[in-house]
């Protein structure tokens, strides 16, 4: 841990499924601020969203055989799963109960996840430059995971308009980060 | 299929993000195996979404790591036998040394011995003298909190003590807090005579109402996480009602309404 050690992509990952506890503090080193950074954007409460972050590592070592490097980037599939579990615990019951008892400045459940602040880098900052109905089609299905259906149900557009201005919001996304 | 408008579709974008059915994914994993194009793509797109959140990274708090490790890794059992392994010589059949190995066998499970009754002595030793400590601090404690409420207590005597008793509103019905003021020294002393204990990052605040504006008389303090049963709080010249708002650790300059617990009049 003292000696500066940078893995290799492929290296990392196997000494990960040998459960090699230095490639788990590397792992840890690089990854938990981006990580803790997409989680923050979907769970806003500090204590919460540290139970997802240590939920998110803790799945990511238990899973990390199913990991199949030719379907994606290892930072790719952890995304995943860090979005994953902080939408899984947005929808949990003890999370809407808490976070009711807030006072109201602090319950933005109600507002886009995506506010803007003096910190707006990366994705952030380009998703905030989208315009406003790709940007509430991004908040609505990445960071709060509804799926196209209940979109189109919920602002009354149809299914297919959903999945068009979702696709083009994307490739937008992309542009702007190239 | 036509590569190229596949790739510009959105489709790979969706895919990376987890935004696409599984009959998509499916699709466009095959895809990809066929067409190296649309596997280029789609790493291109990955990599500018990891650079892109390598920028939106949070430092999480220092302790997360620890506590993580320790949860994966509960007793570091792993280094201790890599240890062991790594130390253990090859054995080698070398008759002249037989005995010289025997005798030194003989001596080093003594030694073992001796070392491990040694070391749960020391460990049982270790384990009195934090149980010690640990009684030490709570004595400590307790008789700081008995001198508070003698002290407290002897002021409640004097003649020109005031009692307002703190009902609970709808917030917590059950609360009653009773406040002393004394109207010469300016004193306020406060008795909790029933208040849920506050959630972490929270703490009691209570106020003096004069002509209907709120003053702030201090946080009500915890020791070991409890509330203290009889506290004095900041004076105050004069008043007319007192309340006790639930606010963030180390107080509010303004009560936060809505986490009024008790209220009363003088």
């Amino acid at each position: 841990m003292n000696a500066k050690i940078t893995y290799e992509e492929g290296e990392l990952i196997s000494l990960l499924k040998q459960k090699d506890e230095q490639a788990f503090s590397y792992l840890y080193d690089n990854y938990a601020g981006s990580l803790y950074g997409i989680v923050k954007q979907i769970v806003t409460d500090l204590e919460v969203g540290n139970d997802v972050l240590q939920e998110v590592f803790v799945s990511i070592w238990k899973k990390i055989d199913s990991y199949d490097a030719s379907k994606g980037r290892l930072f790719t599939w952890m995304l995943n799963i860090a979005r994953n579990a902080a939408i899984d615990k947005t929808r949990s019951k003890n999370y809407q109960q808490f976070m009711r008892q807030q006072p109201i400045d602090d319950n933005e459940l109600s507002h886009p996840v995506v506010r803007p602040g003096y910190d707006d880098y990366g994705l952030k900052k380009v998703i905030l430059k989208l315009k406003d109905e790709q940007r509430l089609l991004i908040d609505l299905s990445y960071y709060q995971g509804f799926t196209h259906d209940q979109i189109a149900k919920a602002l009354n557009i149809p299914l297919g308009t959903v999945k068009t201005r979702l696709r083009t919001a994307v490739t937008q996304l992309r542009i702007m980060l190239s | 299929m036509n590569v190229k408008e596949y790739i510009s579709s959105g489709i790979v974008e969706s895919y990376v993000l987890g935004l696409v059915s599984e009959p998509e994914r499916q699709e466009f994993e095959a895809q990809c195996a066929q067409y190296s194009e649309v596997a280029q793509a789609k790493e291109t797109f990955e990599r500018a979404l990891e650079n892109a959140l390598v920028q939106d990274s949070i430092p999480p708090p220092a302790h997360l790591k620890e506590s993580i490790r320790s949860s994966l890794f509960p007793a570091d059992q792993s280094y201790q036998v890599n240890d062991l392994e790594e130390g253990q010589a090859p054995v080698r059949p070398m008759n002249t040394w037989k005995w010289l190995a025997a005798a030194s066998v003989v001596l080093l499970a003594g030694s073992l011995y001796w070392g491990v009754t040694a070391n749960n002595k020391y460990n049982d030793l270790k384990g009195l003298v934090q149980e010690n400590q640990k009684l030490k601090k709570q004595l400590t404690e307790a008789s700081a909190q008995l001198a508070e409420v003698k002290i407290s207590a002897s002021a409640l005597q004097q003649p020109d003590v005031k009692m307002a008793s703190l009902k609970g509103t709808p917030v917590s019905p059950a609360s009653y807090v009773t406040v002393y003021w004394d109207t010469t020294s300016k004193d306020v002393f406060l008795m909790v005579n029933n208040l849920p204990q506050p959630a972490s990052g929270k703490q009691y605040q209570l106020w003096a109402l004069i002509n209907n504006k709120p003053v702030d008389l201090g946080v009500l303090k915890m020791s070991a996480e409890k509330l203290i049963p009889m506290v004095q709080m900041k004076g105050v010249q004069n008043a007319e009602a007192f309340a006790i708002t639930l606010e963030p650790t180390g107080g509010s300059v303004n009560p936060t309404m809505e986490q009024l617990y008790v209220v009363g009049k003088l």
